[in-house]
């Protein structure tokens, strides 16, 4: 099973298309209530700082089922300038997109797994799984 | 306690008059505005402690980092007006013997 | 049953006996479930989702604007529970932190640890107290052939930085030779180290002496330390124990001068911190004849009692707050 759906982000109107993207496929796969209020909150962190820093990209959600494990992935990409201390994004305290003031690290807590790979100047792209209990 | 720093500058001199404590919480204050005028070549830096009824010796710290500084850059470091509980840590630490203090080095231009 | 259904009943039962009879017993119940749910780290929207589930099961025919409130109520308490767990993670951040001080502070004390020597000549009483968790003064004894070798050091500022720097004062002395145990030259040595290794605006304050008990000679020297006092037995008085020079750290090439004293029966060579005199009291700080007269007080006293004291009426001054690292060192030549 492998149907990913993106959206592009230009504009702080995508981040609720994203939002929406990701609480229908997150209801799909059978996640209660608070988790999908996490996964979507995960989401709009994650488009706020393409948005912001970034400028554009895209948001891609993903049912994943590995071994009968299933779960719900975000994946945010975009070409922007990269971050160049990636240890200091996820410091808590360290805060950037004066959302709701835990950034990365707070999305990190919101999801199961977490990764990020970044090259300045090239572009970023944060994975973050969510699985279903 | 407080620190207030008033800053004067007349071509490259650049004067300091402080008015408070130098301690450990306000020293970080102090040195972020002193070190950078201490880094210019030809700077002079005058600073007015008679506003200054109490330093510690993370306070004279600063001032030990401004010399080394001034040193290192070619600029110079003036200290004037000491009341006599700060003249005191500065007697004892020598510092007085290695630092431009007015009361003893009379009669220069500033 | 798990913790959480356990949870999900209790609330039930609360939130229904609440709903039927409403008592302020219930409601203190409920503050104290509260604080519960902070133990099992249960964040903000979990419990928001365990009362729309309670409410479901005790108004199966809730209204669909109620259930949506709910929803909405959920999703906006989201970013409590972002607030929440990042002070989680902060506070155990601080914890571990908390737990690596202690460990390096107990590293140092046992680092600090110095014995006080026994001489036949002399009565020696030490007093270091931190004024935080880790101490920035310094003082060291080490017993070389008949002499006794004495440092009182003060490290700028407190805390870690001071405590890292005071390690290095001990090694740094540690591994010089024994024929430079003379005070200016060692105080010279080390000068150059600490030149050499701390930060620009660190530096040392500290007094070296050597008390030979042969020709009851002391010999010291002194880079801008607090000066100590000698109380002279013969005239009944002290004196300000003066060795002037720079600081460590300042300058490579600083220089020291020799000082020396004969030391009477009876006489007394006390050193410090400037944690001493520096004492801040409501009437303001204590000055060096206060404490002096402190010293008088116990001075019938062995030496140890007489740091002692001084160090608990000093201390109750400043109404148990120190605000600066303590050391206070007297040396009182016996025969």
């Amino acid at each position: 099973m492998d149907i990913q759906s993106c959206v592009e982000v230009r504009n702080e109107w995508d981040i609720v298309s994203a939002r929406q993207l990701g609480r229908n496929m997150a209801k799909e796969l059978g996640f209660g209530n608070v988790d999908q209020a996490r996964i979507t909150t995960a989401i709009s962190e994650l488009a706020r700082n393409i948005y912001l820093y970034a400028g554009r990209g895209k948001i891609c959600i993903e049912p994943i089922d590995q071994l009968g494990k299933k779960g719900l992935r975000i994946i945010a990409l975009d070409n922007g300038p990269g971050i160049r201390e990636i240890r200091k994004v996820m410091e808590d305290g360290y805060t950037t997109s004066g959302g709701l003031g835990a950034g990365l690290p707070g999305v990190k807590r919101l999801m199961d797994e977490f990764s990020i790979e970044s090259t300045v100047d090239v572009g970023t792209e944060i994975s973050a799984t969510k699985w279903l209990r | 306690m407080n620190l207030q720093i008033n800053q004067h500058q007349i071509n490259e001199t650049h004067e300091l008059q402080l008015t408070g404590e130098v301690d450990a919480y306000t020293a970080p204050k102090l040195k972020a505005v002193m070190i950078p005028l201490t880094e210019k070549e030809g700077n002079v830096v005058v600073v007015d402690l008679s506003g200054i009824d109490y330093m510690d010796s993370t306070g004279l710290g600063i001032f030990v980092g401004a010399l080394k500084s001034s040193k290192a850059n070619n600029s110079s470091l003036k200290l004037r007006g000491m009341t006599v509980r700060v003249k005191r840590i500065f007697e004892i630490t020598g510092l007085t013997e290695v630092m431009d203090i007015e009361s003893e080095v009379k009669g220069e231009a500033l | 049953m798990t913790a959480k259904d356990a949870l999900t009943e209790r609330y039930q039962d609360l939130l229904s006996i609440y709903l039927k009879a409403k008592t302020e017993t219930t409601l203190y119940k409920g503050q104290q479930f509260s604080r519960k749910l902070l133990e099992q780290q249960i964040s903000p929207e979990d419990l928001v989702s365990l009362h729309i589930q309670v409410m479901d099961e005790l108004f199966p025919n809730m209204s669909d604007e109620m259930r949506d409130s709910f929803d909405f109520l959920l999703e906006a308490m989201i970013g409590y529970g972002f607030a929440y767990r990042e002070h989680q993670s902060l506070r155990d951040k601080q914890q571990q932190l908390e737990s690596e001080i202690e460990v390096a502070a107990s590293m140092q004390q046992t680092l600090l640890l110095s014995d006080v020597p026994q001489f036949d000549e002399l009565d020696i009483g030490v007093v270091s107290v931190p004024a935080k968790k880790m101490n920035g003064d310094y003082y060291n004894f080490v017993k070389s052939g008949n002499s006794l070798s004495i440092a009182v050091a003060d490290i700028i500022g407190k805390g870690i930085p001071a405590a890292l720097c005071m390690s290095m004062i001990k090694y740094a002395m540690d591994s010089l030779p024994d024929e430079q145990m003379k005070p200016h030259l060692l105080l010279e040595n080390l000068n150059r180290v600490v030149e050499q290794n701390v930060h620009s605006n660190m530096f040392i304050t500290m007094f070296h002496g050597v008390y030979e008990p042969e020709s009851h000679k002391f010999f010291y020297a002194g880079a801008g330390h607090e000066p100590g006092f000698i109380y002279n037995a013969k005239e009944d008085s002290f004196f300000d124990l003066i060795a002037k020079g720079l600081v460590l750290g300042v300058s490579r090439t600083t220089t020291y001068h020799p000082y020396e004293k004969e030391i009477q029966i009876g006489d007394m060579v006390i050193l410090l911190s400037d944690g001493v005199t520096e004492c801040r009291t409501s009437k303001g700080f204590i000055e060096r004849d206060e404490i002096v007269s402190l010293i008088r007080k116990y001075m019938h006293l062995p030496a140890q009692q007489i740091v002692e004291n001084v160090f608990q009426e000093l201390d109750r001054l400043q109404e148990f707050e120190l605000r600066d690292d303590f050391t206070l060192i007297i040396l009182k030549r016996l025969v």
